[in-house]
C-alpha cells in the first residue's frame, strides 16, 4: 500500500511563498483562495512575515508552510454526511469530490487545522482572463469546500505535487511513507520532527523537520 | 401495557373514553376554523415575512454566500445557531405532552395538542435553518443517495426527520383518540416512542458539535445531556408563554394550577442547566490548561455579554418560578421569555465560542476577504471581539424561517382541532 506523505524542513524554508504561488497557479485557484499558505511562526501576535515576541531577548520568527495534512485519521472524512471528502484507499490522500459536496461545511468545523479548507463563498472569480496551471486540475465550483489535493492530478501521473518543484530552499520532500527506502521515510527516521496539533490524534501525513 | 394501565389507574390529562361521544360532538362543533381578524392578520404578516425570507435566500444563493458574514475561519453562523435553538424549542411541546401520557401521571390541562403542534412548527424551522445554511441545497437528495452513516450530521438528519413525522403521528393519534378511534394503549406507546425520539434528537444535535476533537469549546461528553436540559428550559418556557398567550386570546382555558406546575418544572430545568454549566466551567478551568481559554473567553472575553446574559436571565426565570408570591401572570410571562432568551445566549456562546479559539493561532498567515469575518483589522483585530457577527442578509433569511414557523403555528391554531375539549381545562 502506498501512503503519500510530505516532509518539510523548516530549517531550510526561507519563507519566499513560492510554493504557495505554485499551488495557486497549478490549480488555478480563484481570487482570495490559498490551499497552501506559508505561515509565520511568530507567536501569532504579529502579522505574517513579521517578527513576533519582544525585543531583544525574546524574538520569535520562523516559517511553517501549512496545507491539508492528509491525516491518517481525518476528522473531516468522518463527519461529511455524503462522503464528498474521503481518504483515497490507494494513496492515503484525503480527497474532495466537488460534484458531491452539499456545502454544509461540517468538514471545516471538524478540521483542527483551521484555514486549510476553503469554501467558495461566491462564484469563483479570477484576476486573469485565462485559466492557469494543469488542465487536469478539477474546475472550481461555487458554494463547495476545497483544499489541497496533494496535486492528485499530477501524482496519479507519477509527478510530484506542484509545491515541490520551485522550492528555492529545497525544503520539501515527497514520497511514500510506507516505503522505508523513500526519501521521506529516511528523513523522518534520521531527523527530529514535529507534527501539527499531534494531541488531536489526527495522525497527519505531513512532517516538519526541526 | 394495558394491564399496567389498569393496574395503576392512569389519570390521563385529555383522554376519557366515557366522555367520547360528548367529545365527538364538541370536536364536530370546533372542527371549523377559530379566530377573528387578529389571527388572520397574523397569518398574513407571517406569510409575507416568510416570502421575504425566501426571496433573500434566493438572493443569497444567486449572489453567493459571500453576502453573509461567514468565512473560512468562522464557517458557521446565525443559521446554525438558530438551528440549535429551534431544535431545543421543539423539545418542550412534545415532552410536556408526552411525559404525562407515557408515565401515566396527571398532565398540564388541555394544552397537550397545541404544545405538540408548537413542536412541529419549531422542528420545521430547525430543518429550514439547515437548508438555508447549505451552499448546494439542490444536492440535498444526495443525503439519501450517498449517506455516510458515520457522520453525526447524517444521524441528525435521520433523527430530525423521524422526529417531525412522529410528532405529526402523535398529534394525529391524540385527535383520533379523542374521537375514540385510537386506543389508550396505542397512544401511550406512541408517546413513549416520541419521548425517546425527543431525547435522541437533542443528543444527536449536541454530537454534531461535541464529537469534534478540533474545537476546545465543543469537545465535551457533557454536551449531549446539557443540550437536553437546555432544550427542556426553552421548550417548557415556550409552551408556558404560548399557552398564556392563547389563554389571553380566549383560545383555551388554562387552570392557573397547571401554569404554576409548568413554572415549577421550568425552575427545575433552569437549575439543572445552570448546574451543568457550572460542572463544565469547573472542569475546563481547574487544570488551568487549554480549557482556561474557554473560561476566559466566556467570563471576561468577547462572549462575556452572552455568558452573563444567560446567567442573569436564568436566575431571573428561576427566582420568579420558585417564589410563590412572584408567580403572577405578567411575571410568569417574563420568566418564560427570560428562559428562552437565556438559551439563545447559550447557543450564541456555543457557536461563536467554537470558532473563537483558533488551533493555529500561534502562526500568522495571509489574510484575504474570505479568511475571517473581520479580516480588514488583521488577524488579532478579527479575534479581538466576537470573531463572527451576522450580516444583514442573514438576519433577513433568519426572520423568514422564524416567520415560517409562526405561520405554521398560526395556521394550525386557525384550522386544526387543537383546542382542548369543553370538559377539560
Amino acid at each position: 500500500m502506498t501512503h503519500y506523505g510530505m516532509v518539510i524542513d523548516t530549517e531550510k524554508c526561507i519563507g519566499c511563498h513560492v510554493c504557495a504561488m505554485a499551488c495557486k497557479l497549478e490549480n488555478n485557484l480563484p481570487n482570495d483562495m490559498w490551499w497552501n499558505r506559508v505561515l509565520t511562526d511568530n507567536g501569532g501576535d504579529a502579522e505574517f512575515d513579521m517578527v513576533g515576541g519582544t525585543y531583544p531577548d525574546d524574538l520569535k520568527f520562523g516559517y511553517i508552510p501549512v496545507s491539508c495534512q492528509h491525516c491518517e485519521n481525518p476528522a473531516c472524512v468522518k463527519v461529511c454526511p455524503v462522503g464528498a471528502t474521503y481518504r483515497d484507499p490507494e494513496t492515503g490522500v484525503v480527497r474532495q469530490d466537488y460534484d458531491k459536496c452539499i456545502g454544509c461545511r461540517m468538514c471545516m468545523s471538524a478540521c483542527p487545522y483551521n484555514g486549510v479548507r476553503s469554501f467558495n463563498w461566491e462564484d469563483p472569480q479570477y484576476h486573469m482572463d485565462y485559466a492557469t496551471g494543469s488542465k487536469d486540475a478539477p474546475a472550481h465550483q461555487k458554494h463547495v469546500v476545497e483544499k489541497c489535493t496533494f496535486c492528485y492530478h499530477r501524482t496519479s501521473q507519477g509527478e510530484e505535487p506542484a509545491c515541490m518543484r520551485l522550492c528555492v530552499g529545497r525544503a520539501r520532500f515527497w514520497g511514500d511513507l510506507d516505503d522505508p527506502d523513500s526519501d521521506v521515510s529516511k528523513m523522518i527516521a534520521s531527523r527530529n520532527y514535529k507534527q501539527l496539533l499531534e494531541d488531536r490524534g489526527t495522525k497527519p501525513s505531513v512532517y516538519y523537520l526541526v | 401495557m394495558s394491564d399496567i394501565n389498569n393496574g395503576v389507574g392512569v389519570i390521563d390529562d385529555d383522554f376519557n373514553p366515557a366522555a367520547a361521544p360528548k367529545a365527538r360532538e364538541a370536536a364536530g362543533a370546533r372542527a371549523a376554523t377559530w379566530g377573528g381578524k387578529g389571527l388572520t392578520v397574523g397569518i398574513g404578516v407571517s406569510a409575507v415575512i416568510t416570502l421575504i425570507g425566501i426571496v433573500l435566500w434566493v438572493m443569497q444563493l444567486s449572489g453567493g454566500m459571500v453576502q453573509t458574514a461567514m468565512r473560512n475561519l468562522d464557517s458557521w453562523g446565525l443559521y446554525i445557531t438558530m438551528f440549535m435553538f429551534f431544535v431545543g424549542l421543539s423539545a418542550g411541546g412534545l415532552i410536556i405532552s408526552s411525559v404525562p401520557k407515557a408515565f401515566g401521571i396527571k398532565g398540564f390541562g388541555g394544552i397537550s395538542k397545541v404544545a405538540v403542534f408548537s413542536s412541529i412548527a419549531c422542528t420545521v424551522a430547525a430543518i429550514g435553518f439547515v437548508v438555508v445554511d447549505l451552499g448546494q441545497p439542490v444536492r440535498l437528495w444526495e443525503l439519501f443517495a450517498y449517506s455516510n452513516l458515520g457522520s453525526p450530521l447524517m444521524w441528525d438528519i435521520i433523527v430530525l426527520g423521524t422526529y417531525l413525522i412522529l410528532s405529526c403521528v402523535y398529534l394525529w393519534a391524540q385527535v383520533q383518540a379523542e374521537k375514540g378511534k385510537v386506543s389508550h394503549t396505542a397512544l401511550r406507546v406512541i408517546s413513549v416512542v416520541a419521548l425517546v425520539c425527543a431525547v435522541l434528537v437533542h443528543s444527536v444535535t449536541a454530537w454534531i458539535f461535541g464529537l469534534q476533537q478540533g474545537r476546545e469549546m465543543w469537545h465535551t461528553a457533557l454536551l449531549a445531556p446539557w443540550f437536553v436540559s437546555s432544550a427542556l428550559v426553552c421548550g417548557t418556557a415556550l409552551v408556558m408563554v404560548a399557552s398564556m398567550a392563547l389563554r389571553a386570546a380566549g383560545y383555551l382555558k388554562l387552570d392557573q394550577a397547571h401554569l404554576v406546575k409548568l413554572a415549577k418544572l421550568l425552575a427545575v430545568f433552569v437549575l439543572v442547566d445552570l448546574y451543568f454549566f457550572g460542572c463544565d466551567l469547573l472542569t475546563e478551568a481547574f487544570p488551568a490548561a487549554d480549557g482556561m481559554a474557554v473560561v476566559d473567553m466566556l467570563v471576561s472575553g468577547p462572549l462575556a455579554p452572552f455568558f452573563w446574559g444567560e446567567i442573569v436571565l436564568c436566575v431571573v426565570a428561576a427566582v420568579i418560578c420558585l417564589v410563590p408570591s412572584l408567580r403572577t401572570n405578567p411575571l410568569l410571562a417574563v420568566a418564560g421569555v427570560a428562559a428562552i432568551l437565556a438559551i439563545l445566549c447559550k447557543r450564541v456562546q456555543l457557536l461563536v465560542g467554537g470558532f473563537q479559539i483558533n488551533g493555529l493561532a500561534d502562526y500568522a498567515g495571509p489574510l484575504t476577504p474570505m479568511t475571517v469575518t473581520g479580516w480588514e483589522s488583521g488577524m488579532a483585530g478579527a479575534y479581538q471581539g466576537m470573531v463572527y457577527w451576522p450580516a444583514p442578509i442573514e438576519w433577513g433569511v433568519c426572520l423568514g424561517v422564524i416567520g415560517l414557523a409562526v405561520l405554521i403555528f398560526l395556521l394550525g391554531v386557525k384550522y386544526l382541532p387543537l383546542r382542548p375539549k369543553a370538559d377539560e381545562q
